[in-house]
This record gives C-alpha cells, sequence and structure tokens, in this order.
C-alpha cells in the first residue's frame, strides 16, 4: 500500500514587489509523481536549490501543491480537515538542531507533540518512554537541550516525531550541521527505526554515502526527478551524478576510475568490501590473505616520527605557536583545558588544516592565532613578534591575520555586497575611495561579479553569501586566512568552488591557508600539512599522507582516514602487494591499477 | 562576557520546594513581595529575613548561589543606597558641605538596602527551584480565567517559555558574531556613546536577522508536529494541587498575616526608631 502518492506535483515560488506585481517566477517543483510504500527507507538526492527542500515540505502539507496532488495515507494535504492528521501521520525533522526544539527539557520537548494532538497524560508518558529509548536518549530526558551535542539533539526532534506514532518521517537533511560523529548517530537511528518499528523513512541529503542502505533513490534536480531507482542502479551511472553536481560514493567513484583505465569491475559498486570482493574475484588483485602477514612492526616504525614538523625547509617561518596552553574558566569547577602545550610553526605560502572531533581544541586554538583568546601560558610570535607583547597592538595584528568563522554568512549586515565587504577595509583605516577599491578586489578573488555589488546580501544563495564573508575578511588585506569549517552545510558543488577559490588565492596569492575542517577527504585534497588535535593537544603535524597511515590511531581519537585508505588497506589485508598509501580516490585506483597490471 | 548571568538559573535538586506547584511558588512570591513592602520595621525585615532563610534551607540550594545573584547587581544596590543617603533631608548628623548625611536618610537608605537584597534573594530561589516551563505553566494555570475576557494566556505563557529557551542560544550567538566580526576589524569598547552605539549595528543586525529566521524555523517546526495554540491541548505534566501544595498556602497565609499584625503593633506602640539619636 502507498503510504506518500505523489501525482504530478508542480511548485512554483513567485516574487513580488511592494506593488505587488512578478518581479520572479521559479519552478521548484516541476511535475513530480512518484509513489512511497509502508515500510521503505527512500532517499531524495539534489544538490542545494534543487527543490528537494521544497518537494519534503509537501509530505508535511506546509506547502501546498500550485499544481497537482500530494496524497498522505490516502489523505488530500489541500483538504483543510485533514491537515492535522496529515501532519501526525507524516512527521518531519529539519535540518537545524536548534530551532526546533521547543521545550527546555529533553522529555517535555519529546512531550510537545503528543500534547498537541490531545494525548491523554498518562499515554503521554508511555509515547515518551518510549520514543526516549528508540533513540537511546532515556539517559538524557532530564537535560537541558542546550547542553546536548547537534546530533543528540537531532535525535531528540527524531524522538519528539516519533512520540506522535507517525507513520512516515520526513528528514530534511538532518545532517548538514553536524559534526562526522552526530551524523553516524543520526543515520544509525533512523536505519534502526525503519528495520526494527518498520517506520517509513523519506531522507532528503546531499550526502552520497547516507544514501547506500536506501530501498529507493530519487535524485532531483531543478525541480525535476533527474535518475531514479535502486542506490545500486542509480550509482550505476556515475557521469550523470556528476553532471548534476552531486558526489558518488568513494568505492563507486574508484570502479569508475578504474573502468575508464580499462579494469573493468561492474557497475554499481557502493561500498568499499564490495569494491575489494569484486577485484578479488575477478581476479585483478590476487588473494594472498593467508600467506600474508605483513607485520604491525613496519606500521609502529613511522610511529617514531609523530611530530615531523617540514616547515622551514625554504618557507619563512609567518606564525609560531610555542608552550600554548588555554584554560577556560580557571580556578572554578568548570575548569578545563582546552589547549595544552601545543606548538607548532605556519610558514608563508603554506595551507595548513587542522582536524580533530568537536570540543578536540581546534576552534579554541584559532581564536588565538589573532589574539581573539589571549592564552593562559605560552606563546604566539607572528613574523618573529610576539603578539602578546604590550608593545605590539592587536588589531593591527587581526588587519594580517583574518579569520573565516563558521557559518560566516552570519555575519553580514550591510545594505548591499559592496559595502558588507568594505567593512573590513574601512576599519583598517583606509579611505572610502580605497575601501571600495580592495572591496572590488576581494570580491573578484572569491568570484563573486559585478552584478552582485547592489544586491542585498541577505537574497544571494547559501554559497554566494559565503563567498561574499570570505571576501570580507579578505578586504582586510590579510597575509594568513584561517578558515573554521569553511565547506559545512553546502552541497558538493559548492564545496568544490569554496576549496578551489582558496586553493588559487593560495597559488595565485600567496596566501597563507589554515582551515579547520572534518572532512578528512578534503584535507586529503586539499592540504599540504595536517595538525591533529585531541583533547586540547596537538598529536600529529605530518603531511596528510604520513597522519592518514595512522587511521589506526585516528580512530582511536574519534577521527577517521578518506575512505581510499581504507579501500587499499583492505587491499593489502587481502595481499595486495603495494608500499604506498592512497589518499585519494584517484591515488587509490593508481595503486590498484598498477598492481593489476602486475598479475596480469 | 555575557555568561556570567547567573540570575534565572535553574538549580537541579530534589526537594520540598522544588517539588511545590509553581502556583504556590508565585503566589509565594507575590506574597513576600507584599510583605516586604508592607514592612517598615525591623522586626518585618527580620520576620522575611527567617521566612527566606528557613525556605533557602528547604530547598537545599548553597547559600553561596544565592549571593551570587546579588553579585551582580551590586552596584545597583549601592547607587540606590547612597542616593538615599544623600538626598533626604532631615537630623543632619554630619555637614559635608557639598550633602548632609541625616539620621533619615541613613535609615532609610538601610532599609532599601535590606528590602532591595531581600527582594533579589527572594526571586532568585523562585528560579533556583523552578524550571522556565513550570513558571510557565504555573502562569498559564493561575491566569487562566482571564481567557472569559479574551486575554491570550496560553499564548503568552508560550512565548515566555520559548524566549527562555532562547536566551543561552542568542547569548552564544552573540559572543560568535562579535568576534566574526572584531576579525573584520571592528571596535566594540573604544570610542563615545554614539561611536560605540554605532559600532554595536554589525552586532545587532546579524542578530536580529538570524533571530527572525530562527523563529520562523522554529514556527514551522511548532506546526509540523500539529501545534495549533492552546485549545483541544493536552498537558504531560499536568497541575494538581497537592497535600503539600495546601500546606505552602497557609505558610503563606501565615507570613503575610504576621506582617501585618507587626505592622500594626508596631503603629499602635509607636515605637519611635529615631527617638534616640534625635536631640529634644
Amino acid at each position: 500500500m502507498s503510504i506518500i502518492s505523489i501525482k504530478n506535483l508542480k511548485h512554483r515560488f513567485i516574487d513580488r514587489d511592494e506593488e505587488g506585481s512578478v518581479i520572479s517566477e521559479k519552478m521548484a517543483i516541476d511535475d513530480v509523481s512518484l509513489e512511497v510504500k509502508q515500510g521503505q527507507f527512500i532517499a531524495v538526492l539534489g544538490h542545494n536549490g534543487s527543490g528537494k527542500s521544497t518537494f519534503a515540505k509537501h509530505l508535511n502539507a506546509i506547502l501546498m501543491p500550485t499544481e497537482g496532488k500530494v496524497y498522505v495515507d490516502d489523505m488530500d494535504t489541500e483538504e483543510d480537515s485533514k491537515i492535522w492528521d496529515i501532519r501526525q501521520n507524516a512527521g518531519m525533522v529539519f535540518q537545524n538542531p536548534d530551532n526546533q526544539i521547543i521545550a527546555t527539557v529533553v522529555e517535555e520537548d519529546v512531550g510537545f507533540g503528543p500534547e498537541n494532538i490531545g494525548v491523554p497524560t498518562e499515554e503521554i508518558w508511555e509515547r515518551v518512554n518510549k520514543a526516549l529509548a528508540d533513540v537511546e536518549m532515556t539517559e538524557y530526558r532530564k537535560h537541558s537541550p542546550n547542553k546536548l551535542s547537534g546530533g543528540q539533539k537531532q535525535r531528540v526532534a527524531i524522538a519528539g516525531v516519533l512520540a506522535m506514532k507517525p507513520k512516515c518521517i520526513i528528514l530534511d537533511e538532518p545532517t548538514a550541521m553536524l559534526d562526522p560523529n552526530g551524523r553516524c548517530e543520526v543515520i544509525n537511528t533512523i536505519k534502526e527505526l525503519n528495520k526494527k518499528e518498520g517506520v517509513t523513512i523519506i531522507l532528503v541529503t546531499h550526502y552520497m554515502d547516507e544514501v547506500i542502505d536506501a530501498d529507493y533513490v530519487f535524485v532531483m534536480d531543478k525541480g525535476k526527478i533527474a535518475v531514479s531507482g535502486t542506490p545500486k542502479e542509480v550509482f550505476s551511472h556515475p557521469e550523470k551524478i556528476y553532471e548534476i553536481g552531486l558526489d558518488v560514493p568513494h568505492a563507486t567513484e574508484v570502479a569508475y576510475l578504474l573502468e575508464k583505465r580499462g579494469i573493468d569491475i561492474g557497475r554499481g559498486i557502493l561500498t568499499n568490501e564490495e569494491l575489494i570482493e569484486e577485484l578479488l574475484r575477478r581476479g585483478y588483485i590476487e588473494n594472498k590473505s593467508n600467506s600474508i602477514h605483513k607485520t604491525d612492526s613496519e606500521d609502529r616504525s613511522s610511529l617514531t616520527n609523530k611530530i615531523n614538523d617540514r616547515t622551514g625547509d625554504r618557507k619563512e617561518t609567518l606564525l609560531e605557536v610555542s608552550g600554548l596552553s588555554y584554560v577556560y574558566s580557571k580556578d572554578t569547577s568548570y575548569e578545563k583545558k582546552a589547549l595544552d602545550n601545543v606548538s607548532f610553526n605556519i610558514g608563508q605560502g603554506e595551507i595548513v588544516g587542522i582536524i580533530g572531533h568537536t570540543g578536540s581544541g581546534k576552534s579554541t586554538l584559532i581564536c588565538h592565532l589573532n589574539g581573539l583568546n589571549k592564552a593562559t601560558d605560552g606563546v604566539v610570535k607572528y613574523k618573529g613578534r610576539n603578539i602578546y607583547d604590550k608593545k605590539e597592538s592587536l588589531s593591527e595584528l587581526r588587519k594580517h591575520i583574518g579569520i573565516v568563522f563558521q557559518y560566516p554568512e552570519y555575519q553580514l549586515f550591510e545594505n548591499t555586497v559592496l559595502e558588507d565587504v568594505c567593512f573590513g577595509a574601512k576599519n583598517t583605516g583606509s579611505t572610502k575611495s580605497e575601501a571600495v577599491e580592495t572591496a572590488k578586489k576581494s570580491l573578484e578573488m572569491v568570484g563573486i561579479g559585478e552584478e552582485f555589488y547592489n544586491r542585498s546580501p541577505f537574497e544571494l544563495s547559501g554559497g554566494e553569501k559565503r563567498r561574499v564573508a570570505i571576501a570580507g575578511v579578505l578586504a582586510m588585506n590579510p597575509e594568513v586566512l584561517i578558515l573554521d569549517e569553511p565547506t559545512a552545510g553546502l552541497d558538493p558543488k559548492g564545496r568544490d568552488e569554496i576549496l578551489n577559490m582558496l586553493k588559487s588565492l593560495n597559488k595565485e596569492n600567496g596566501l597563507t591557508i589554515i582551515i579547520v575542517s572534518h572532512s578528512m577527504e578534503d584535507m586529503a585534497k586539499f592540504a599540504d600539512r595536517l595538525l591533529v588535535m585531541s583533547k586540547g593537544k596537538l598529536i600529529y603535524n605530518d603531511s596528510p599522507r604520513n597522519v592518514f597511515k595512522e587511521y589506526k590511531e585516528l580512530e582511536k581519537i574519534g577521527l577517521s582516514a578518506p575512505q581510499p585508505v581504507y579501500i587499499v588497506e583492505g587491499l593489502k589485508k587481502k595481499g595486495m602487494v603495494s608500499e604506498n598509501t592512497a589518499i585519494t580516490s584517484k591515488e587509490a585506483a593508481d595503486i590498484i591499477y598498477e598492481t593489476a597490471l602486475d598479475s596480469l | 562576557m555575557f555568561r556570567d548571568i547567573t540570575i534565572g538559573q535553574y538549580y537541579e535538586e530534589q526537594s520540598n520546594i522544588h517539588s511545590l506547584d509553581p502556583r504556590v511558588k508565585l503566589f509565594g512570591s507575590v506574597c513576600y513581595m507584599i510583605a516586604l513592602f508592607l514592612a517598615d520595621n525591623i522586626i518585618g525585615y527580620a520576620l522575611a529575613a527567617i521566612f527566606l532563610y528557613v525556605t533557602i534551607k528547604i530547598s537545599k540550594v548553597p547559600f553561596k548561589f544565592i549571593f551570587k545573584g546579588l553579585k551582580t547587581i551590586v552596584i545597583l544596590l549601592l547607587f540606590s543606597v547612597i542616593f538615599s543617603v544623600i538626598f533626604t533631608d532631615g537630623t543632619v548628623l554630619l555637614d559635608l558641605k557639598l550633602f548632609n548625611i541625616t539620621a533619615q536618610g541613613l535609615v532609610k537608605g538601610i532599609k532599601l538596602m535590606a528590602r532591595l537584597s531581600l527582594m533579589i534573594m527572594g526571586m532568585s530561589i523562585l528560579t533556583y527551584t523552578t524550571t522556565p516551563t513550570d513558571i510557565a505553566d504555573g502562569l498559564e494555570k493561575a491566569f487562566s480565567p482571564l481567557k472569559k475576557i479574551k486575554v491570550p494566556v496560553h499564548d503568552i505563557a508560550m512565548m515566555v517559555s520559548i524566549a527562555f529557551r532562547f536566551i543561552p542560544i542568542l547569548i552564544e550567538e552573540t559572543d560568535k558574531i562579535m568576534k566574526a566580526q572584531m576579525a573584520r576589524g571592528a571596535d566594540f569598547e573604544n570610542g563615545g556613546i554614539i561611536k560605540k552605539a554605532k559600532s554595536m549595528m554589525p552586532l545587532i543586525i546579524p542578530l536580529v536577522i538570524s533571530s527572525i529566521k530562527r523563529a520562523m524555523d522554529l514556527a514551522m517546526a511548532m506546526e509540523a508536529r500539529c501545534y495549533r495554540g492552546g485549545e483541544g491541548r493536552t498537558k504531560m505534566k499536568p497541575l494538581i494541587y497537592k497535600h503539600k501544595d495546601i500546606a505552602g498556602y497557609l505558610c503563606l497565609f501565615a507570613l503575610l498575616a504576621v506582617v501585618i499584625a507587626g505592622n500594626i503593633l508596631w503603629d499602635i506602640l509607636d515605637i519611635n526608631i529615631y527617638g534616640f539619636i534625635t536631640p529634644s
């Protein structure tokens, strides 16, 4: 039986000016028809602006069709009398964990939905208990939501929907604002609910690895369903997915790269295990896993030079951090050592990545580099001068070291894009015309054209806003640019645009870049050197290749290596002989290709 | 910089005060305030202080938390005391050319200080022992008769409790935006009043915009969870009076009665506190 049935759905957004005449029209959803059966796990993929969120809102009767029909459990969403039944049956979880929790105590928030639909008190308690147990949040029931992690908050939001006993749950990018661990928690919870409780799941996302286990995938582009099928079918056409501006899972990517070089292992490979198995089955790699006992001792040898500072060979040292420690709320019961004796150097023109799980001290660390936080202990030197010296001016320093914080678009405030970017330039003391000049140059650097100058920053798309915000920091003419999660919440295309832009800023303008990220894959492609933080300590300072070689150690501190590392290591366990570690899909394909040539 | 605010914090503990019906605690706070305003003499303040002391003891909230609440307003307190000492006419104790310190002023100042600090401590015991949701629920229920004259009691209570939920989030956000603008060279500390006010714009505008966005998101999330006002809504934690709530009310009436009686008694006996320091 179909729980959701959509027939020729169209949704038109109309922009009107103050007099009410139409400025622009946009078909957010353009003739979409689909059926969802009870108990299925459905994924809707698409880049930002593809219409997937608009689509999700139709399923919960938050939006009404411009044309066509949406039926939820055989109820027409346009029928006013059914609206509350529809919302109860098709629960919705949104993207921002903070903006959907209503109560100040976890259990009360879970009870909010049942209260609204008039469930008797005792039953509310039963439902709340059950829902919290289902998402494994029972031990946090008396907590304030503000003290929870992002992943935990999203699980509370899921429990809040579950307590209404819905037949299906629609999740609109529930993991877009979470770190990798939080993302994992939420996705596992969703899968459990689908399997054990038989709840129909509709997951809207742009992360490919989340849809591998779905029963059926719809890929949306420009308001239409561009590709649909089982994950296997959908990812059998990587070129189509790339064309839409999305990624494919890493194993699929490696298989596709191999196929292009003549090693055909079939289409539709989704996981690392499938890839490895297929390579062995087809004889490209010989299975010697029984005879091979390649030692751990070899792995251990590289551990000795964990902290291997590779700056200063040719590069001039810009930033010197030595013995930096920072203690939060010193001398109170909340005392916490956020940074613990951290030392490293940053050379002119480097791209340095900082990784570590949430709470490892990454963000605290970058705030020290331009004096926004003052260290409890230790020294930061910029071009050999101690920034804590009384003679040094911090505002002067901040001109040289720019920081772009996470979700920088929230700092935009002026009427026009150009004025906003001028803000930083004006603060450095330049005249109006100089500031405008600098602002224009900065906007050009981030690829924002003249046509945007007089538009309000608030009407831009997410990716555009972010680039304007980065330009706002570039307008101070920094020599070092520090970015905290610059790609958070962006789709693959937006992410690539930002990273490519940063790369060219580094190459062409000689900008030194320090980037904090949760994405190991991005760091593998992007950074010259990685700093790994754990519990306030710097535990690795080395090239991405050497750091990711230690993937077992990284896992112990709640991190992981990029997927290609696991593919190659998996193959090595099965007997593939190679001295190399692959940190990108291309490298993995290269290694497999060479080994396959040898064995053929 | 905003993280030190303690008023309005909840102190988790199992006590008879914590488990009282919020309506009793709200009524208690009102009674306590009335008592403080009625009390015009040492006996009245002493009674209020004893009442407060007993309440704090029962609630198991450590005294240092109660005093922490006072610390934040210590400047306000000092100012009001100094003003009342300086600007009250009466018997001159000390002639300081510019102003005189009078006996009446001194007494008034001390009274004011006692009244204010007792008031703040009383209010902080309310917030330490009652969650914001409980306060909102209590207000809603207590004022529910007003629904008959079309006062949107439920909506107001809902707004209050949402406000409580978002205060810490907005404080954190302010901190973040401030840092981001400082990294763009903004200066929030130096300059005169006008310059300072102007320099706040890069902070206030993003904050307002993001609050509006949050409000819209939240409204959508609430609607998606079938929220449609107070009509037909049930309660997970309905407010029902228990025996101890009745006992609580009795204590409060007793307090009021004693304070009023004390006041009347004081007037009848006509004890003049200034008597012994006023030269006859």
